[in-house]
């Protein structure tokens, strides 16, 4: 055996821990996953293989305005968290100085107290006759009838306010990375800062924009705590309904479509999304 | 100070500070973990358990929805020996305790020498449902010998052959204390399967400070003024129930256009933007913060607010209201069956029954315990235990019991429709 052919077989090697790692905690479920969102029954009759791919038809007529939202929400709460999250990994990879650390620390602090526990609070201080809003009212700024919660604001706030480091920290990466001679050389040949970052810094960090929307869109699309906390019925999203499905009506084939839909509907959303953005650059 | 009066002071200490604390089947807190692990959970729960078919085919036909479901459940002819182990699983706060002690229990285990655990694993009856009914389905051991479920649910459970008979004859007390309502009930004829905990009402909380008048009706949830603060449930039972009551429909006889008729009276509520959701437990939560000023609620939940918000009411409609009882039952292949029903029994005896009661503010179903808890209020004076003592929805007058209604007991096929109709409520549009 020749020294080169050993060298690829240790290669394969290398590989064999991870595929039998996905083969068996992704594969084997997704499959299984699969073949229950084509089983068609009940609970107490219980469920048979039937190749009943109507249940998809089912779901999508059923449940179109929520996954419509659901995918409205992501898109809203991607664009925000990018419009927002971007002056933010800027700020600190341009100008943190000796503060980056900290100023990094900071944006993932909210991590340290559990998702939910965060939503959960807003869910207080947002009540309707909470604090803020309370005070706001005696002061007669908002009229009795006025509310946060409940309403669609709060859901798209509340996913903002907790994806919102999935898309900083990707931007900050790509943003820390770009190599500061760069821009340099723009502005030696004349390029105005406005020009520079546009033709320079922007592109550079676009593997980071497309790194940040992919952490916020794909859980935000999927989220069900925040409109559980803080919406209404108005507000319910594909996540809540699998979750009501799955756990509380126990219709594992309807979920599981639901689910299938779902990450056929982002795998398509996430092609196209790399196709306008440019492959090659994504890879950095 | 004599012993006793000692006893008493720090027995009334206790209750108040208990009654500060919101109380509640089924608290928040935990509903909501549970619902945060759902999504990860769930698909676990799927793999390993597979969906295979979970009932036995005697229990498919149409006959078997009656309730009598004897098809399957193999009792043991006689009870085996005592084994000195128990496992029981039910709601939360549905048991005396302080400071993390139940002396129910505590008593109950010195008494029999059973070394009892005791969970309060139950936050709702479908999702526990789905977390027993594989090792049901194949005749083997849930892990617990007595399991709390709502009537329906009960119902359900012996139409596929889940519970295993009971032995009365090693339920002396019941015999002798149980009220005579909470015997032979519709969903489980003759007590052949199940013996009740405790019993609810469901009907209207509101605040009296925030709606600025009294509510007096099921229609008082569909007013356009409390649009947005208004509060429904997710408990499909509960929900049809009180809307068809508002409708003149008898919910022990509603029919599958009765429950088209209410969808439609709440798609119209939720379209116009009246109710701000559906809720479980957490509706509780809502109230006490303002966020409801109306809306669907539990008995002896909203009691136990009011002694924190006196503006808080419980009413039962004019056009009735629906009532439950949460029930104890011995699933197929539990371990410890004898030690099952010593400790059924046991919570039957009067004085355990009213020592729980005191605690938990919901109907209890031994007959003496109205009589016991006034006796307690009288001698201690304590304003608390009076004002339970002299509840007509925690202790139902016979005027209150008439215009409550159980349950229908649904079979599978009109379960789904109602199920089906009620999702396209809830899920929203």
């Amino acid at each position: 055996m020749s020294a080169g052919r050993r060298r690829a077989l240790a290669a394969y090697g290398l590989l064999v821990p991870g595929a039998l790692y996905l083969a068996l905690f992704y594969a084997w479920p997704t499959v299984q996953m699969f073949a229950i969102s084509l089983q068609e029954g009940s609970l107490e009759r219980g469920y048979a293989l039937t190749w009943h791919w109507a249940t998809y038809g089912q779901v999508l007529t059923k449940f179109d305005t929520q996954l419509l939202r659901s995918v409205t929400y992501g898109l809203i709460v991607t664009l925000v968290t990018l419009a927002v999250g971007y002056p933010l990994a800027y700020a600190i990879a341009f100008r943190g100085g000796r503060w980056k650390n900290a100023l990094l620390f900071m944006v993932i602090l909210p991590f340290f107290v559990s998702f939910l526990i965060r939503t959960l609070s807003w869910k207080f201080i947002l009540a309707d006759e909470g604090f803020l809003l309370g005070t706001m009212k005696s002061f007669g700024l908002l009229s009795e009838q006025f509310r946060l919660l409940a309403t669609p604001v709060a859901v798209v706030s509340g996913m903002i306010y907790n994806f919102l480091p999935f898309m900083a920290l990707p931007l900050y990466v790509a943003l820390e990375k770009i190599d500061r001679s760069l821009i340099e050389a723009a502005e030696d040949l004349y390029a105005n800062r406005a020009l520079a970052f546009w033709k320079v810094t922007l592109p550079l960090s676009l593997p980071g924009v497309f790194a940040g929307s992919l952490l916020t869109f794909i859980p935000s699309v999927g989220d069900f705590i925040n409109a559980s906390l803080l919406g209404s019925v108005n507000t319910t999203m594909i996540g809540n309904v699998i979750q009501t499905e799955m756990l509380t009506n126990n219709d594992y084939p309807e979920g599981a479509a639901l689910s299938f839909i779902l990450m056929a509907a982002i795998l398509v959303g996430v092609a196209v999304y790399a196709k306008v953005l440019g492959t090659e650059e994504l890879t950095g | 100070m004599s012993h006793t009066d000692r006893d008493r002071d720090l027995d009334r200490a206790v209750a108040q500070a208990m009654a500060r604390l919101p109380r509640s089947r089924r608290p928040l807190s935990r509903r909501d973990f549970l619902r945060f692990a759902g999504a990860g959970a769930g698909a676990a729960f799927l793999a390993a358990c597979g969906v295979r078919g979970t009932s036995p085919p005697a229990t498919t036909g149409p006959g078997t929805a009656t309730g009598t479901g004897t098809a399957t459940a193999q009792p043991t002819a006689t009870l085996p020996p005592k084994a000195g182990a128990l496992d029981m699983a039910n709601w939360i706060a549905y048991i005396d305790k302080d400071h993390g002690k139940s002396t129910t229990l505590i008593e109950f285990r010195e008494e029999h020498d059973i070394d009892m655990s005791y969970s309060e694993v139950i936050n709702d009856n479908e999702e526990f449902f789905g977390q027993i009914r594989e090792p049901l389905a194949q005749g083997q051991s849930t892990g617990w010998d007595i399991i709390v479920m709502t009537d329906w649910m009960i119902a359900k459970l012996i139409r596929l052959g889940y519970l295993q008979t009971l032995h009365h004859d090693a339920l002396p007390n019941f015999e002798a204390n149980a009220a005579d309502k909470f015997r032979d009930p519709v969903f489980d004829p003759g007590n052949a399967h199940s013996v009740a905990w405790a019993a609810g009402i469901t009907g209207i909380g509101y605040d009296r400070s925030l709606t600025g008048r009294e509510l007096t009706s099921v229609e008082d949830l569909f007013d356009p003024a409390f649009a947005g603060h208004v509060g429904m449930f997710t408990e499909m039972r509960d929900t049809f129930g009180l809307v068809m009551l508002s409708q003149g429909v008898d919910p022990l006889q509603a029919t599958v256009d009765d429950a088209r008729n209410a969808q439609a009276k709440l798609i119209e509520q939720r379209d116009a933007g009246i109710v701000r959701s559906y809720y479980g437990n957490e509706y509780l939560d809502q109230l006490a913060t303002g966020n409801l000023w109306a809306t669907m609620a539990w008995s002896g939940d909203v009691f136990a607010l009011r002694v924190d918000n006196p503006n808080l009411e419980f009413v039962i409609p004019e056009e009735g209201a629906m009532r439950w009882s949460d029930n104890m039952a011995i699933p197929v292949g539990a371990e410890h069956p004898t030690d099952a029903h010593l400790f059924m029994d046991y919570v039957y005896r009067p004085d355990v029954a009213t020592r729980i009661t005191e605690w938990v503010w919901y109907e209890s179903p031994v007959r003496q315990v109205p009589e016991m808890i006034a006796a307690d209020a009288a001698e201690s004076g304590d304003d608390i235990l009076e004002s339970l003592a002299a509840s007509d929805t925690v202790f139902p007058s016979a005027e209150v019991a008439a215009s409550t209604h159980p349950y229908k007991v649904l079979d599978e096929a009109e379960e789904q429709e109602w199920k089906d109709l009620f999702q396209q409520v809830v899920q929203g549009g």
